[in-house]
């Protein structure tokens, strides 16, 4: 069996930070791995782990620099890894959701995967939709925000639970190949093994370019367009309850009642 | 020349960095308060497989160098160096082991220490063996196939928690020369005889064990021995690069911690309606910190990659350790200073490595001994 786990190295901006038009300055981003990545990456190795013949295998969208960021997928146990990157890629303002899309069904094709398993989202772009989007393409099954997994090889069924909205969970079964997104808390991320990090500086990251993937540059070209980059107004609204457990808990609850999150 | 950490020691350096915030920060406070030895984050260090950093790949742990080794010891120690303590050390004495241990030996000692299934030691003082550690008396005597050992070890880190020590013993009283007579020999704490009296009170790194080690008539296979009867003393030195080269790493992850702290206090309290840090007696005593930290890393680096790198640098080893220690109680006390009242509490990390600082300057050879081999080495005296 084979799962595929697509990772993004995501920009984060220091406290204080400049926009220049519509972008950040490189010298305010610092880059790491995207924190639902680091869900999937777990939820693939622990699958590794408990099943026999699993080849996990780690695939990223980025230059050179994101190596690093894949490299503790390596770490964290996945076998090897796919670097898609390309001098065409690197002009594009933005790689939007179809441009994604259209380079993972590519890899998608030539890696034949069982499962893919993808963050509900990036913590920088926030799109949420690539990993559905991708199923879409690629014609495979899909469940987003998984919150827990069981997979049946052999039937070739993922038995999830989703997370929806209002505290709703739903549990469904996904027939495979499918593409599973993660949410944060399906497990317990572990830390990179010092040994496990020796071993990473072995393995295999696999450099595709557009030629290799089939694709052409126009792939990179998008019909959003980044109009406005600005910092949103903050505002904050603390509501100090006091008094004993019993009164507090019951003021909170109207609160939470009212705010439309309780049922 | 090259200046700059490979990928590889970044990731190192972040993945510690991330363990030490998660794990060790939010009960720092507590085990050095209760001067308890941190069994739970031993336990999760070793899921983490952080354990046992330098052991050889064959016997589980991760090969790396002293370069590595320094860069974990200061990530550990940049958050808690009581606790760094504890996990750096859980493999004290394994050097000896690596270089001149058997394979049954290295099987025995070695396999269990990255696993976090045993915790070893090192022991070479005694009460009345310091900084002269040729006055060792702590005999072994061979009796058919054993050896019969007794004596007392003093400060011995995991004494009282640990499962093996190699013990430095006299077994040759009648040897000639000053180092010639010594061996090495591991003991287990559950033989027979060992006893291990936990001592308390401690200035510093408190959550670290340290123990006085009582040996009576303890009988040990003398498959123990380590290396060749006699020539312990002489083995031992070889790891003294090795080890000086990690305290002062510990001194680097000290002044880290302290001059981190003291930056952002300075920037976060206000006096005279502005913050600290915009007064200028404050911002040189910062600069002054922060410089001196990157001096006593850069020196640090440089024993441990000559280290790596198979040469003898008993010189640069010293001037790295006196140095490095050095600069971790002046930056701890300047921290102590920029935080005022605030810091002579344990609200603030500050007080904490103000108290854990002191160590780095008293074992491994205290700074009078360090200045001793240097001066000794720049005037060609010989020992
Ligand atoms: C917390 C802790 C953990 C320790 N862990 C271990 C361990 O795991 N294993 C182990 O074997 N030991 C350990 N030690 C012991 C440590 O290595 C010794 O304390 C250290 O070597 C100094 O020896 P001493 O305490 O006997 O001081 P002494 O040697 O008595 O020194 C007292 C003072 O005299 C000075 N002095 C001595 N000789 C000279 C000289 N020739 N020239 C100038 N000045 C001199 C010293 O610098 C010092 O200032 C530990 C100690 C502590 C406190």
């Amino acid at each position: 069996m084979k799962v595929l786990v697509t990772v993004k190295e995501v920009a984060a901006v220091e406290d204080e930070f400049e926009i220049d038009g519509t972008a950040i300055d490189e010298a305010y981003l610092e880059y790491d791995l995207n924190e639902w990545d680091d869900y999937a990456i777990e939820e693939g190795v622990q699958i590794s782990e408990s099943e026999d013949d699993v080849e996990v295998v780690s695939v990223t969208i980025g230059p050179e620099r994101s190596e690093e960021t894949i490299r503790m997928a390596l770490a964290k146990g996945a076998d090897r890894a796919v670097r898609v990157w390309d001098d065409s890629l690197e002009d594009a303002e933005m790689l939007d959701v179809e441009a994604k899309t259209n380079l993972l069904a590519a890899v998608v094709e030539e890696e034949e995967p069982d499962l893919v398993l993808s963050g509900v989202q990036a913590d920088d772009d926030g799109f949420g939709a690539t990993g559905v989007s991708l199923a879409d393409e690629v014609g495979f099954e899909w469940a987003a925000v998984v919150n827990d997994l069981e997979l049946d090889v052999e039937g070739g069924v993922a038995s999830v639970r989703r997370e929806l909205e209002g505290g709703v969970e739903e549990l469904t079964d996904v027939d495979l190949p499918a593409v599973l997104t993660i949410q944060t808390g399906i497990n317990e991320p572990r830390y990179a093994s010092l040994r496990g990090i020796r071993q990473a500086q072995r393995k295999e990251i696999k450099p595709m370019t557009l030629d290799d993937l089939g694709l052409s540059a126009d792939v990179a070209e998008s019909d959003l367009e980044i109009v406005d980059m600005y910092e949103p107004e903050t505002e904050s609204d603390a509501t100090l309850f006091e008094g004993s457990p019993d009164e507090t808990a019951g003021q909170l609850a109207e609160v939470l009642r009212d705010g439309g999150v309780g049922q | 020349m090259d200046f700059a950490l490979s990928d590889e020691q970044k990731q190192i350096k972040e993945e510690v960095a991330r363990f030490a915030e998660n794990e060790i920060e939010p009960v720092a406070q507590e085990y050095d308060v209760e001067e308890k030895y941190p069994w739970e984050i031993i336990d999760k260090a070793a899921d983490a497989g952080l354990l046992g950093a330098h052991i050889p790949f064959e016997y589980g742990g991760a090969d790396y160098g002293n370069l590595e080794s320094a860069l974990i010891t200061e990530e550990l120690f940049a958050v808690d160096p009581g606790i760094g303590l504890s996990l750096t050390s859980t493999s004290f004495g394994a050097d000896a082991i690596m270089e001149f241990g058997t394979e049954d030996q290295k099987e025995r000692f070695l396999e269990p220490i990255p696993t976090g299934d045993a915790i070893m030691g090192a022991a070479i003082s005694e009460p009345d063996t310091g900084s002269d550690v040729s006055s060792v008396s702590t005999q072994a005597e061979k009796d058919g196939d054993e050896w019969v050992i007794n004596g007392n070890k003093m400060w011995i880190t995991n004494g009282s928690i640990g499962d093996y020590y190699v013990v430095l013993c006299e077994t040759d009283p009648d040897a000639e020369g000053r180092y010639n007579g010594f061996s090495q020999i591991v003991v287990e704490s559950d033989r027979d005889g060992f006893e291990a009296d936990k001592i308390t009170g401690k200035l510093g790194i408190r959550a670290s064990d340290t123990a006085e080690l009582m040996l009576n008539d303890v009988r040990v296979p003398e498959e123990n021995l380590i290396g060749n009867r006699g020539m312990g003393f002489l083995q031992q030195m070889q790891f003294f690069d090795e080890t000086r080269t990690a305290v002062a790493a510990q001194g680097v992850g000290i002044a880290k911690g302290a001059s981190e702290a003291a930056l952002s206090y300075a920037q976060e309290r206000e006096q005279f309606d502005r913050p600290i840090s915009d007064f200028q007696a404050i911002q040189h005593k910062l600069a002054d910190m922060h410089t001196r930290t990157e001096a006593a890393r850069m020196l640090t680096y440089k024993a441990a990659w000559n280290v790596d790198q198979g040469e003898d640098i008993t010189q640069l080893a010293s001037m790295a350790k006196e140095f490095g220690s050095r600069v971790a109680v002046d930056v701890a006390n300047e921290a102590v200073q920029i935080h005022g009242g605030a810091g002579f509490v344990n609200d603030f990390p500050v007080e904490r490595f103000y108290r854990d600082a002191k160590i780095t300057q008293i074992y491994e050879g205290t700074t009078e001994i360090q200045k001793n081999i240097i001066a000794r080495e720049l005037l060609g005296k010989g020992y």
